[in-house]
């Protein structure tokens, strides 16, 4: 508008127009978050962070064909089969293997009844949940149990005491950390929002409310309340352990939540939105939480790291879901019984030392490219 | 200022007693009861008869149900009974004053460290910001902050205690500590402390210096202190007189919040150092359904979280004569 009136300048001289078409001219500028991403990509060690996690994802994607004792692709009597999936979802294991009595012992019964058959077998032939016994694999010796099972050409990071190889463990723990950081946070954005959200928008005696709630659940000791709600629980799987850790890891997020909102609906924009009749919870949806995503996604990458943190340490305590669950932190406890294990505290260990680092670098990283106040100081 | 924290006071009140409310339902809803749990333990030898399990259950107030017991429970609060150990069979009172001991010396010595360490590494890293040494030292600190403490713990224990054998794996004091000197016991209880403190202070360094060095930047920005420089002054003045002074506020609030970490200790690091502390017993009488120790040290913690809550906002205004607690 202010353009509008300069253009009829007091003197009577009409203002220059640009030369060829107007919008020609502007060049588009980039959205907040291609910009952000390409702050992000200037930080080395948050896009190697970004690598470590995704390289995580691909262990735990494919990890019944890293470490397994069932073939991944397998011929039989005909017909192709997928049995490493079995590590995914038990049900996804065919039939017919049961059938045929297989007992999980592959190498041996498949040559046994299929003469013909051939089989793509894991990297490593090794099981995250049983020792593997002697020639289960022709030629190949039993898994050594109690302390002899340090790491070596068979067992590359070593066997516990029951001869369960650490490595194959360790890779399908990755599902379980991966897991447990995505879900439970999930959970934890969800009800951090939705609360932050209300309490932040309509303010009054919600707000009042809410923010009781949040102090309430700030104030109740965690491990108290993880533990009285697992205990609650008749059988812990590691599902329960997710759902309860979101249950109380969502104050933070709500917080920030609610303080973005606070300050985004005295906008110009929200003002104009409600005076169009549009409903409070479009607004919010469509209007706000766009808005406010980029400051809350930063605890939430905190929290994931935090996730993963609080899931090994449970098990590390013995209140993790009970074995066999390859959890990185149920290894640790069993290395704390016997210190001259060290591989059984050194691997589990540092990979939950990555693991957190990873997350800790990339919520850095998104809060420098995403917070506006670093943005233009360079570095 | 009075009526402000008359009102903060009654607030923290209604929510305390809703959390300690939460707390009692959710352990009186755990299975198995101490009693219970203490059987289990005693392999049926002398199995309780049910006459005396009656008897048992009323003097410990279990037969009554929860909301019925959690009224008498904070009325006897309000007298100033926290009540009985059932495990232990002590007031649960002189359990925590016992326990205390042990906790502070670890957390104190840790902060204590922590400050001295964390504001001159904070000042260098300003300083030096950009340079090799000063990044390279940063991100050593920052993967320190990542690292878990459990898992700091169990590394060092691996290397200085079993490998090495320099220092005792877990522990206050040594078996015969009853026989050593005064000036022994306190070298022993030392040797002991050393793997502790350094696994409660190295992350709360890194947290604290990189925290002092973010203040810095964004206070080194100002124009005051371009006045500073203009005007002659030296990089060291500038620095402490003029920039630190003024990242004090922040540093403040967080010693607020420190409050309830203080003596609350750590439940896992006390439980790998087997360390006699508030985290332990913490650890154990939820193990065993220890319900009126339970309750007390939630009760501890949460006014401990809550006082800090407000000691952090009492402090803030009080450093900061901008702020203002009346109109919040």
């Amino acid at each position: 508008m202010t353009g509008e009136e300069n253009v009829v300048d007091p003197e009577g001289e009409p203002a220059p127009t640009p030369a060829g078409p107007l919008h020609a001219v502007i060049p588009k500028s980039p959205g907040f978050w291609k910009e952000a991403w390409q702050r992000f990509r200037g930080r080395k060690l948050a896009m190697a962070a970004l690598a470590f996690v995704a390289l995580l994802a691909m262990v735990a994607l494919f990890s019944p064909a890293i470490a397994g004792t069932k073939p991944v692709v397998v011929r039989y009597k005909g017909r192709i089969y997928f049995p490493a999936m079995a590590y995914f979802n038990r049900h996804w294991e065919n039939p017919v293997f049961a059938n045929d009595k297989f007992r999980k012992r592959y190498p041996k019964n498949l040559e046994d009844k299929d003469p013909e058959s051939w089989a793509i077998w894991p990297l490593s032939f090794n099981d995250p949940y049983r020792r593997v016994q002697g020639n289960e694999w022709a030629g190949r010796p039993g898994n050594p149990t109690q302390d002899k099972g340090r790491p070596s050409r068979l067992n590359w990071f070593g066997t516990d005491q029951r001869g369960v190889d650490v490595f194959a463990q360790m890779v399908h723990g990755a599902r379980i950390a991966l897991l447990v950081g995505f879900v439970s946070m999930g959970i934890a954005s969800a009800i951090g929002i939705i609360v932050g959200a209300l309490a932040g928008y309509f303010g009054g005696w919600v707000d009042t409310l809410l923010s009781r709630l949040i102090e309430v659940v700030l104030c109740i000791p965690t491990l108290v309340l993880i533990l009285a709600l697992l205990a609650i629980i008749e059988q812990v799987t590691i599902w329960h352990m997710m759902t309860v850790i979101g249950a109380t890891r969502w104050t933070s997020i709500a917080r920030l939540t609610r303080a973005e909102f606070l300050k985004l609906k005295q906008m110009d924009f929200v003002a104009a939105a409600r005076a169009t009749g549009i409903g409070p919870i479009r607004i919010m949806v469509r209007y706000l939480l766009p808005n406010a995503l980029a400051p809350v996604l930063v605890p939430i990458t905190f929290g994931i790291a935090a996730a993963i943190l609080i899931e090994s340490g449970l098990s590390f305590l013995g209140f993790g879901a009970p074995p066999p669950n390859p959890s990185w932190g149920t290894l640790l406890s069993a290395g704390r019984s016997n210190y001259e294990l060290w591989w059984l505290i050194v691997f589990p260990g540092t990979a939950i030392f990555l693991a957190v680092l990873a997350y800790n670098l990339i919520g850095e990283g998104l809060q420098e490219a995403t917070d506006p106040r670093l943005r233009d100081t360079g570095d | 200022m009075l009526s402000y924290l008359i009102r903060r006071t009654a607030i923290g009140g209604l929510t305390l007693s809703l959390i300690t409310f939460i707390v009692f339902g959710l352990i009186r809803n755990m299975p198995g009861t101490p009693l219970t749990l203490d059987q289990a333990e005693q392999t049926g030898d002398i199995e309780l008869s049910e006459e005396r399990i009656k008897q048992l259950e009323k003097a410990y107030g279990l037969d009554k149900p929860w909301p019925v017991a959690y009224v008498v429970w904070i009325g006897n609060i309000a007298r100033g009974d926290m009540g009985r150990s059932f495990t232990r069979k002590r007031p649960v009172s002189e359990l925590i004053v016992e326990r205390i001991g042990p906790t502070l010396l670890l957390s104190l010595a840790s902060l204590g460290l922590t400050y001295l360490m964390a504001v001159p590494l904070g000042l260098l890293f300003s300083a030096r910001a950009g340079r090799l040494d000063e990044r390279l030292a940063s991100t050593v600190l920052y993967m320190l902050y990542s690292f878990p403490s459990f898992v700091a713990a169990l590394f060092l224990q691996l290397y200085l205690c079993v490998r090495l054998g320099w220092l005792p794996l877990f522990g206050m004091v040594s078996d015969n500590y009853e026989d050593l000197s005064s000036i022994d016991q306190a070298v022993d209880i030392f040797w002991h402390a050393l793997l502790p403190v350094t696994c409660y202070t190295y992350g709360s360094l890194a947290y604290y210096s990189r925290f002092i060095r973010a203040n810095l930047q964004e206070v080194i920005r100002q124009d005051y202190i371009r006045t500073a420089r203009a005007k002659g002054l030296g990089p060291v003045r500038v620095l402490w007189h003029h920039a630190f002074r003024n990242t004090l506020i922040p540093l403040v609030t967080l010693i607020g919040l420190t409050l309830p970490t203080l003596l609350s200790g750590s439940i896992i690091i006390e439980q790998i150092f087997t360390w006699p502390g508030m985290g332990r017993l913490f650890f154990e009488s939820i193990r065993e359904r220890d319900y009126p120790t339970i309750m007390g040290l939630t009760l501890m913690f949460s006014v401990l979280t809550l006082i800090g809550q407000l000691l952090a906002d009492v402090l803030y205004a009080v450093v900061d004569p901008r702020v203002r607690l009346e109109d919040k």
